[in-house]
């Protein structure tokens, strides 16, 4: 089992920069890391469990996906890293997950209901949906140049 | 940030696994190898004790998913002990505590077992 090492970081005026190979031993540092800054900008506990559990699978989704080794993909001469800009705008989080993996085509998958999916008691295809569950905003894209991107933003409740 | 850990444990036939730290893409298989040797050697009445986990993904609910079926098909379960309140409204949401069953103590979590 891989030891993670430290997933660099870089505070920026408005939130963070974080980078990390992409790999499952990182992902409990970078969802700390997120999460932390949520509690800065003023999420409650339950938003901050709800977007630290949404930054968990868009990430697992790119190591397991994305830079899947069985798979091909454009990039490969480059490092699979996995790159976060999270930042405070205003009354909102916004979250971009930036890989140089597989593209995926987001706008066209759309998995059966969780309550489906339990009910037949199936063990996975929940990430995406727990993601459009608990983000306002969900939107991906991807290019050439700049990779895939998946943009998550979550409003702060107004008081 | 704490590594994840699983603790054993027994009351009679029930196996009691306590698990700490954050049960996610990366750890969730050693919880799966712990819960299939208790499964292959019969015991399939188990309780997950999760009163110091710190986070749960969808890699380690479909985990639970899968090993609560399989234990049912042995004729045993799996019950959820002492979940975090933000673990617990976050599973709530989603519907697993439909088909997951949560307890707040240990005694009723047994005596779960000897009603069914």
């Amino acid at each position: 089992m891989e030891t993670p090492q430290q997933v660099q970081r870089r505070e920026l005026p408005d939130g963070l920069f974080l980078e990390a190979p992409g790999h499952e031993s990182y992902l409990a540092q970078i969802r700390t890391l997120v999460a932390d800054l949520a509690r800065k900008v003023g999420f409650d506990n339950q938003e901050i469990a709800q977007i630290e559990i949404a930054v968990g699978e868009a990430c697992s989704n790119v190591i397991k996906h994305a830079y899947a080794i069985d798979k091909e993909w454009s990039w490969r001469q480059r490092d699979p890293q996995i790159r976060l800009h999270v930042r405070s705008e205003n009354d909102r989080l916004v979250i971009e997950i930036n890989d140089h993996g597989q593209r995926f085509d987001f706008g066209s998958y759309h998995p059966a209901e969780i309550d489906h999916r339990l009910r037949d008691m199936n063990p996975g295809g929940y990430g995406i949906a727990i993601i459009r569950r608990f983000m306002d905003e969900v939107q991906y894209s991807s290019n050439d140049q700049t990779g895939n991107t998946l943009r998550m933003v979550k409003y702060l409740k107004k008081s | 940030m704490k590594d994840f850990q699983i603790e054993k444990d027994s009351r009679g036939p029930v196996q009691i696994i306590r698990l700490n730290g954050s049960l996610d893409m990366y750890s969730f298989p050693r919880l799966e190898s712990q819960l299939n040797a208790l499964f292959r050697s019969g015991q399939c009445l188990v309780i997950l004790d999760c009163h110091n986990l710190d986070y749960i993904g969808s890699a380690g609910l479909g985990a639970l998913i899968a090993l609560a079926k399989q234990a049912r098909e042995l004729n045993g379960d799996i019950r959820l002990l002492n979940l975090p309140e933000r673990i617990y409204k976050i599973i709530e949401l989603l519907g697993f505590t439909k088909v997951l069953q949560v307890f707040d103590t240990e005694e009723a979590a047994l005596a779960s077992f000897q009603t069914n």
